[in-house]
């Protein structure tokens, strides 16, 4: 083993160290720890003048290991690894001891005790350093193209968009027709664009050559991982086995079939999506409609708001008022949904057009009964009688049969209602947590064909910045397995959040680096304690608690 | 002179330790007690990083992590629950358990941060110094805590831990979970025979004893002694040595 | 792939941020302006965001320093876009960046300036509730985090021109000689491939609803007012008090559609203020369980992902009640507490409430600049001043190679800015790449 030199550096960082913290006794203090060949202190590590003490350190003094007592790693820690990587020393052998944000900043009327604080922290970083291991970045080749699973208007989108960049796209629809629900519509809201519209989309789509089309084909297999996956599709006549770099999963939603709700026959009691195949046929001549909203949502066996259904209501009833004005309709609603700019203004109209709005309470939703729908009115406090000759109900989206078998297969969580779970609903809403997997349009939540375009256009994003480059690089600071020790229990598999770790052929478990975010969890978990995490390993740390306890 | 406590605290990369950035930056003052461990994840911090940490003498162990639902890593301050509540009910039984402490602190609480290492450091101040970093060092203690970290290290201990969120939200092998009451129950009847395994083991390493030694010696009823007696001797880890009288002598294997 | 071509994202909010890390990391070159001496946006501003009550700030401060440190974008803080004209196969951009009289590259950030500081000006991070130094650091997590000196009230430069030499302590207190009060506004040209707009959105000023009182009343705040006095790195610490009397409240009322479905004001709906506001009560409770909130609403509109549960958790756990009604006016009594006057729509009847604080759920209008922005790139604008585009381009402007992202084309939550943000980049990559060989 080459022997351990390390390099200590203390920052005054002008005053704001120095004031309270001295430096130089510091510095002195840390030239009699173990292995340290070399400490000085400077008035600011950072400078060009502080960067380059550092490099001649290393140069004159032979150093392996740097450690620096400054700041905090979490600004500065890329900038002194930087220095060491351009010194030809591996960056992962800096070590980064924060004594201003969490010493002499916050113990400033203490100043003898921030001062043996700062020695403490110091010999921690020293006692650290020296078990630190050399790392490097993994990298995996890619396979720069992508599968787009579901042919509705988000994989359309999604595959359109990655084509357009340049990237090979195959795109699987499981029916024999591509446009998904666009298929079902006579006008969408608010604008009555006529669905062909959008369906040039799919003339475009069997135009594009870099798109590889399979309808009435369905998946059958993924295996692989980010760069790297394997998918089987099968055909109606024959199976195919493709490689893939990523994967967007754009399969859509269903409606609910209102089976349970307001006698439903599918006759005289329709849901929307039934309407409008009746609106295509011309078929609407009816005196007295009653369209109802939040049939089967918001309810307590389904929570949620299925976004769409208000607007889509709202457009119906005014195509049938613009072709008979004198048809009655009646809109029995809980809260109308149509929040932003575009869809409140379509309302505001809407109500000025004699479309009679009733809003009903949960509580005591209508009934019908013998031909009339009674509901009850909060400002009356008494039932209204309403007569109809056609009743539509708006039903939700629901999450598709098969989600929870493609979820299988690509190792993604549902949510509680069957939709597909992002990685963070915030800040990574059409991203999975597993690297490579993206999600987007009504697999993910109930959403306009204006959202599901962006967020179809947004996955093209994600997954072009992993097809434009040859590798994916990742961190060096991951989980590995001592395969001596593993018994292959699988408690790391479970628990792993990012399904980073798996078994190979020969059952043996092992970790993807490129998956592998470092966070350590499995190491502190396994039952026979035998993964170790790059960068915090269990020698590393206890080191630094010996080091605290050691007396001088 | 006042007792200075010495306090290790592991912060996860994410929250807490930009949490104690910020308190710097706003300069917050605190007590200068605590000594941070980096680490990316609270779910990194293994219990027997606290146990050695404690074994070592030092007065008091801070773990904090990102808020519930706010981990970096999805869900690796749950996990780092579940390890902190096991190890807080064995550390219970040997009256340790005040000594650690898992918080939760935010980046934007700088002041949340100063106020947890502040409140922390006078408990352990009004508990006075570990009783092993003491003069009159605590052995029994020492070898308790020994016993402890044993219990952490057994890999059906940690597996048991290790599977707990699964088993109690998700699902165990059988399709079915388990109430939280119940796994807290079935994990504190493990961790406790375990225990007394440990003390028994070490015991017997340091010198092999009878039932009524052993019993008399780690403060355990005989019949527990003599139950988990025959555990260790179904996993080969002691065994009859002789007879004295008519008891039998036990000796580590 | 190799990709000489650059984009310029306007506005270093959260739908900005997101744009240019996304063409970072497609490997184009991004010019990301941004008007305040900081990125980060409305988000930073923020305490915790809904449904998952996330801390704003942790979740976004790694993307500020991803942006900060990507070796594909360069930052162009106190900046604004002055002119924009069309070019062959790109853009001309003239950006104005204002002097911050601090030298980027060599402030540290140790706040020595601040504490000499003798002039105190109204924070408008902290929404005016709390006085900030005429040198400051935007925001505590700021990036980059360096020192600006603003002009106006610096006690040296206000009186330069009167031939005035005062002052000056910053500079004489700096250890990195990093004051520069010779620093001029520059202006310099950029010539992007395309443009990504994402200016954001401002709060609607409440005063223009006299009912509400609110330029009179203290206990009347608006909901970004409340965000940074419930947070922990705000102007209270995160202590809920009211401004009146710094007592901590037991009852709050929210008032929603505050500006926004009114037909005097702002006709269109602000879109997330349902379920913020219902994270603002969620808040409170958890902040001190004895309190109480009321929620006063014309409809709820809570159909994102894991809102409607969010609402019944509110009523469930939190003490928050939703009442069906519009506030017709608000007055106080000697205590200065808050008198509500308005209709319950579910009993029709006509009700008073006293409450200890009113939040009120301002609409969301578009940044004061947009007008000014939209001439001079020639991009038409909407009724309401938000960025025209049409539903079945979501992304496009009315001009090709210019891209609209977030609040500023219609009120969004920030995971809609954040899936748009990245359609944009996707949208502008890809128009990038077909544009460059004609």
């Amino acid at each position: 083993m080459t022997e351990l030199r390390i390099g200590v550096f203390v920052c005054n960082c002008g005053s704001n160290i120095g004031s309270i913290i001295n430096c130089s006794e510091l510095a002195d203090y840390a030239k009699n720890l173990p292995n340290v060949v070399f400490a000085e202190d400077n008035l600011y590590t950072c400078s060009e003048t502080g960067l380059t003490k550092i490099k001649n350190g290393i140069k004159e003094h032979n150093l392996n290991r740097v450690v620096v007592a400054a700041c905090t790693p979490r600004t500065h820690e890329p900038l002194f690894r930087g220095i060491c990587n351009e010194m030809g020393l591996n960056p992962y052998y800096f070590e980064f001891v924060n004594i201003r944000e969490q010493c002499s900043w916050v113990h400033q009327k203490e100043i003898h005790k921030a001062n043996l604080k700062a020695r403490d922290l110091v010999k921690m970083g020293v006692a650290r350093s020296a078990r630190l291991e050399a790392l490097e970045k993994y990298q995996v080749e890619v396979t720069s193209s992508s599968l787009v699973i579901g042919g509705g208007i988000s994989g359309i989108t999604a595959a359109l968009s990655l084509a357009e960049q340049g990237f090979e796209v195959y795109l699987v629809e499981k029916k024999r027709k591509l446009g998904g629900m666009l298929n079902d519509l006579y006008r969408i809201s608010p604008n009555y664009e006529d669905p062909s519209e959008y369906l040039q989309l799919v003339k475009k789509v069997e135009q594009q050559p870099k798109i590889i089309l399979h309808t009435n084909s369905e998946i059958i297999s993924i295996e692989g991982y980010i760069g790297n996956f394997y998918v089987t599709i099968k055909g109606q006549n024959k199976v195919e086995s493709v490689e893939v770099g990523t994967i967007i999963v754009a399969v859509g939603a269903q409606v609910l079939k209102p089976v349970d709700y307001y006698n439903y026959n599918g006759k005289d009691i329709i849901t929307h999506q039934e309407l409008e195949k009746l609106l295509k046929e011309n078929k609407i001549n009816q005196k007295n409609i009653v369209m109802i909203q939040c049939v089967g949502s918001r309810i307590e066996e389904r929570h949620y708001c299925s976004n769409i259904c208000c607007m889509n209501a709202l457009k119906n009833a005014i195509i049938i008022k613009e072709r008979a004005p004198d048809t009655n309709i009646t809109i029995l609603y809980r809260d109308i949904n149509t929040p932003g700019t575009k869809n409140e203004l379509y309302y505001r109209d809407v109500r000025k057009n004699e479309v009679i709005f009733l809003r009903y309470n949960v509580n005591k939703p209508p009934v019908i009964e013998d031909g009339k729908i009674r509901v009850y009115n909060n400002s009356l406090k008494d039932d209204i009688e309403l007569d109809y000759d056609l009743v539509v109900l708006s039903t939700p989206l629901i999450p598709n049969e098969d989600n929870k078998a493609l979820s299988q297969m690509l190792k993604v969580p549902l949510e509680e209602n069957g939709f597909f779970l992002e990685a963070h609903v915030k800040l990574r809403p059409v991203d999975f947590a597993t690297d490579g997997l993206f999600v987007c349009g009504s697999a993910k939540w109930p959403v306009s064909i204006s959202e599901a375009i962006a967020q179809a256009k947004a996955t093209a994003a994600k997954a072009a910045i992993i097809l434009c480059k040859p590798r994916f690089e990742v961190e060096g600071s991951t989980a590995r397995v001592d395969t001596e020790k593993c018994v292959g229990c699988e408690v790391c598999i479970k628990i792993c959040p990012y399904g980073a770790i798996t078994k190979d052929d020969n059952d043996q478990v092992l970790v993807r680096n490129v998956l592998c975010k470092g966070c350590g969890l499995c190491g502190a978990t396994c039952p026979h304690q035998a993964i170790s995490i790059n960068h915090f390993t269990n020698p590393q740390i206890l080191s630094q608690i010996n080091a605290l306890v050691e007396r001088e | 002179m006042e007792f200075e406590p010495k306090i290790l605290g592991f912060l996860c990369n994410w929250c807490s330790y930009a949490g104690a950035d910020l308190a710097g930056v706003s300069r917050i003052q605190y007590p200068p007690n605590l000594r941070v461990i980096r680490v990316m994840c609270s779910g990194r911090v293994d219990p027997v990083f606290v146990l050695d940490a404690l074994m070592k003498g030092l007065d008091g162990v801070l773990v904090l992590g990102c808020h519930l639902g706010d981990c970096h890593y999805i869900d690796g301050n749950y996990e780092a629950e579940s390890k902190y509540r096991a190890l807080e009910m064995l550390l219970e039984n040997i009256n340790l358990n005040d000594r650690i402490n898992l918080d939760w602190v935010s980046a934007s609480e700088g002041m949340r941060f100063a106020d947890l290492v502040d409140e922390f450091t006078e408990k352990i101040k009004s508990l006075g110094p570990s009783p092993i970093s003491s003069s009159t060092k605590d052995l029994k203690l020492l070898d308790e805590l020994q016993a402890i970290k044993r219990v952490f290290s057994n890999s059906r201990i940690r597996s048991l831990i290790g599977r707990e969120r699964k088993i109690t939200l998700l699902e165990n092998t059988y399709g079915e979970t388990i109430d939280f009451e119940k796994f807290n129950k079935i994990l504190k009847d493990a961790l406790d025979s375990e225990f007394y395994r440990s003390q028994i083991y070490l015991s017997l390493l340091k010198k092999s004893a009878s039932v009524k030694d052993i019993s008399q010696e780690i403060n355990i009823d005989k019949t527990l002694v003599f139950k988990n007696l025959l555990m260790l001797r179904q996993r080969g880890l002691a065994d009859v040595a002789g007879v004295d009288g008519l008891d039998p002598i036990y000796k580590a294997l | 792939m190799e990709k000489e071509s650059s984009i310029m994202v306007i506005g270093g909010g959260i739908a900005g941020i997101q744009a240019s890390l996304d063409l970072a990391n497609l490997g184009f070159h991004v010019d990301l302006i941004e008007k305040e001496p900081c990125i980060g946006g409305r988000m930073a501003q923020l305490d915790k965001t809904f449904p998952t009550n996330d801390c704003s700030i942790c979740i976004l401060s790694p993307k500020l320093s991803d942006c900060y440190r990507h070796p594909n974008i360069k930052l162009h803080t106190l900046s604004e876009v002055q002119s924009v004209s069309k070019k062959e196969k790109c853009y001309s951009v003239e950006v104005k960046k204002k002097a911050r009289f601090v030298k980027e590259d060599a402030c540290i950030n140790c706040g020595l300036c601040i504490e000499k500081c003798p002039t105190k000006v109204n924070d408008k991070f902290d929404m005016y509730l709390r006085k900030r130094k005429a040198i400051y650091l935007y925001y505590l997590q700021g990036v980059p985090a360096v020192m600006a000196i603003d002009k106006e009230h610096c006690l040296y430069l206000s009186n330069l021109d009167k031939g005035k030499d005062i002052c000056r302590q910053c500079e004489n207190v700096c250890p990195k000689e990093a004051i520069d009060f010779s620093q001029e506004d520059q202006i310099s040209t950029f010539n992007p491939n395309a443009i990504i707009l994402a200016t954001g959105f401002r709060q609607f000023n409440p005063s223009n609803i006299p009912q509400y009182k609110y330029a009179e009343f203290r206990n009347v705040i608006t909901g970004l007012e409340y965000e940074r006095l419930i947070c922990a790195s705000g102007p209270t610490n995160g202590h809920l008090e009211r401004l009146s009397d710094k007592k901590p409240p037991k009852k709050i009322a929210f008032i929603q559609c505050v500006g926004s479905r009114d037909i005097k004001n702002q006709k269109y709906c602000s879109s997330v203020c349902c379920t913020y506001s219902t994270k603002e009560a969620i808040l409170a409770n958890e902040h001190d369980s004895e309190i109480q909130s009321f929620i006063f609403y014309i409809d709820i509109r809570a159909a994102g992902k894991g809102f409607q549960k969010y609402i019944e958790r509110a009523k469930q756990e939190y003490q928050v009640n939703y009442v069906k009604g519009i506030v017709s006016e608000i007055k106080i009594d000697e205590n200065e507490n808050p008198i509500l006057y308005y209709e319950n729509i579910a009993s029709s009847e006509l009700c008073t409430m006293t409450v200890d604080l009113v939040v009120l759920a301002s609409a969301m209008i578009p940044s004061d600049n947009i007008e000014y922005l939209a001439e001079s790139m020639g991009i038409e604008l909407d009724e309401f001043n938000f960025i025209k585009t049409v539903p079945s381009e979501p992304i496009k402007t009315t001009r090709k190679g210019i891209f609209v992202c977030g609040a500023c084309k219609e009120p969004m939550d920030i995971p809609s800015s954040v899936t748009e943000a990245s359609a944009a980049a996707a949208q502008a990559a890809q128009y990038a790449s077909q544009n460059k060989g004609d």
